[in-house]
């Protein structure tokens, strides 16, 4: 089984890369489950036709008990995916890290992976690994390999480099490995350089080359990815080849 | 709102319920908690803090460290006191704080095993649960840990399971439950988990008696690893022979019986942990609230869940029992009328009758 997680500055395209893979996935005919790790609760949107799915912490401020099935805090997407989002504690309060935690122990309870038999599972996490609930998909064998999306932006390299020392942090504890980059270009100057250095000096491949396409941001509009809205496009086929190489791995 | 108790209290954590299931394990059980909360789970919801030795140890969680997810420190100071204190196995668990901040206990308890060469395993308690939980998965952890086939006792071997003063305080049940049971022709081979607990020989036994839902875990590993069955009961008044008959019958077929959820038809309702409660309850004629969460095979169908003061009251209300037996801090939600035959809970009230908690074995229920 495919269990991945995918990490990444903010804004830098998690939820689309992420998207497009599951959606890449499941054409390929897997039973893919994507799981959006980040209050905002908006990973899956581009699998939903731009529909939200209820997310956990919503369900659960709403309701005193656990919903029975993982039905009622699920949606199916485009191909068969199973769309979760873990959202998060009303803004400024709480701790969103927390409520993946809960998402995760609550998604055990209703037995989810033992019912649903994913053949792939993929957690786009909010940004950096900051506290101990976003480390959560990294480890107790959620996630087996970690992707890393960035840009040539410096920031975003610099986002990719704390995310990488941090796993590497826990190598001790048997979590999850990065496996490699995934970069999603925002056309800056010296761009692929800059990645390549980067990828180089942390000893990791770039796994996938997502050029940058107005076809992804013509398919968003539509509640779509580029594998549903642009199969045949630049972007799609360059997904088509990240799901088929963890499908080779 | 629904849970809040205006006058009942609550029962004791599953923290607390960990460091009874191992106090006398000859193990170190360290919560991963403040400084001074040793003296809730190690004193307050324990009555052998005066007179039995235990390594119970709190970690002295700081904020910052809290914050700053220093684990290191943790696993450090229970590594330097493990070297001191040369325990038979070390278990960690824990409290709301580290709950919050996502401590993975499994993979602090992988360094501690691997720094000091000893048995150490992760208890997944947050404070949050009742006593049963903590204690049940303590039990059963200790069992997969250490119990072994060993030379079969003579006729009948009984390992008695769920054993702790939590439940029965220490008044005198437990020595009075090994007495029946050898009274009636058993060998008791161990006790989980007070006294003479010999946890090595638990498998060797021919049937486990399980006299509270603490020791639940352990019956359903040592049954599926070892194939004992279980009988679920507390051999209290005329329920006494019923169990006597139902561990002789296990022991012959190999098959589970739970004679704590035979209930007669009568007026008593009992209110308390599903086995005890509800072996008083099929002793004495009534039916059972289970205020903690009870298992569907320990449960009678006519039994009702009431996890907090509201339901519990409303249960009362509508049933109008004539009399109760519970721990004496329910006698403030029975409906008027209601009589209160007063059966103390240490992990519910305490000491605040800790004297008054009887002797279950051979007692008259009503």
């Amino acid at each position: 089984m495919i269990k991945l997680a995918i990490y990444g500055k903010g804004g830098i395209g998690k939820s689309t890369c992420t998207a497009n893979l599951s959606a890449a996935l499941a054409v390929r005919g897997l039973r893919v489950i994507q799981i959006g790790c980040d209050p905002k609760a908006d990973s899956t949107v581009n699998l939903l036709g731009g529909r939200a799915v209820t997310p956990v912490m919503d369900w659960l401020r709403a309701h005193d008990d656990d919903p029975g099935e993982y039905e009622e805090i699920s949606a199916v997407g485009y191909g068969g995916v199973l769309c979760i989002e873990t959202g998060g504690p009303t803004p400024g309060l709480g701790c969103a890290g927390r409520g993946i935690i809960t998402t995760f122990s609550l998604l055990e309870r209703l037995r989810l992976f033992e019912r649903f038999q994913p053949d792939a599972v993929l957690y786009d996490v909010l940004g950096d690994v900051v506290c101990g609930g976003f480390a959560a998909p990294i480890r107790e064998g959620y996630a087996e390999d970690v992707l890393i999306v960035t840009s040539g932006e410096k920031m975003a390299l610099y986002a990719a480099n704390n995310i990488n020392s941090a796993v590497h942090n826990f190598e001790d504890r048997g979590y999850a490995k990065v496996r490699g980059l995934i970069l999603n270009r925002r056309n800056v100057p010296g761009e692929d350089a800059k990645v390549r250095a980067f990828a180089e000096s942390a000893g990791l491949p770039i796994a996938a080359d997502i050029p940058r396409s107005d076809e992804i941001s013509r398919c968003e509009d539509m509640g779509q990815t580029v594998i549903e809205g642009a199969p045949d496009s630049e972007a799609a086929k360059r997904f088509f080849a990240l799901a088929d190489k963890l499908l080779t791995r | 709102m629904s849970i809040v108790s205006a006058v009942l209290p609550c029962y004791a954590a599953d923290t607390a319920g960990v460091c009874s299931a191992l106090y006398e394990m000859g193990g170190m059980t360290v919560v991963h908690d403040a400084s001074g909360c040793n003296s809730t789970y190690a004193t307050h919801d324990e009555p052998r803090w005066e007179t039995v030795h235990a390594d119970i140890y709190i970690s002295a969680l700081t904020e910052m460290d809290a914050i700053m997810g220093n684990d290191g420190k943790f696993i450090a100071d229970v590594t330097a006191a493990a070297h001191d204190r040369k325990p038979k196995f070390i278990a960690i668990c824990g409290s709301p704080m580290p709950m919050m901040t996502g401590t993975d206990f499994d993979a602090a308890a992988a360094e501690i095993e691997a720094r000091t060469g000893l048995r150490c395993f992760a208890i997944h308690t947050n404070g949050m649960n009742d006593y049963l939980a903590g204690a049940a998965d303590a039990l059963l952890a200790v069992t997969q840990e250490f119990a072994q086939i060993r030379e079969k006792a003579k006729g009948i071997g009984v390992s008695i399971l769920g054993a702790t003063p939590l439940d029965f305080g220490l008044s005198g049940t437990v020595g009075s439950l090994r007495t029946w049971l050898t009274e009636n022709g058993f060998s008791v081979v161990s006790c989980l988990a007070v006294g003479q607990i010999d946890l090595e020989h638990a498998a060797s036994a021919s049937v486990s008696l399980v006299i509270s839902q603490t020791g639940l875990k352990a019956a359903q590993y040592l049954h599926a690893r070892f194939g004992i069955p279980y009988v679920c009961g507390l051999p209290v008044g005329t329920l006494a022979p019923v169990i006597a008959d139902a561990l002789r019958r296990s022991a012959q077929t190999g098959a589970c019986a739970f004679p704590c959820a035979m209930r007669k038809p009568g007026d008593h309702v009992v209110i308390g942990e599903g086995i005890a409660a509800g072996s008083v309850a099929a002793a004495s004629g009534g039916r059972v609230l289970h205020p903690l969460a009870c298992a569907p095979q320990i449960a009678h169908p006519d039994d009702l869940h009431v996890p907090d003061e509201r339901s519990v009251k409303e249960a009362l209300e509508g049933l109008q029992p004539a009399q109760v037996t519970a721990d004496p801090f329910y006698r403030y939600v029975l409906p008027k009328g209601t009589r209160l035959n007063a059966l103390p809970h240490f992990a519910f009230s305490g000491r605040c009758f800790e004297t008054e908690i009887p002797d279950l074995i051979g007692r008259a229920c009503r």
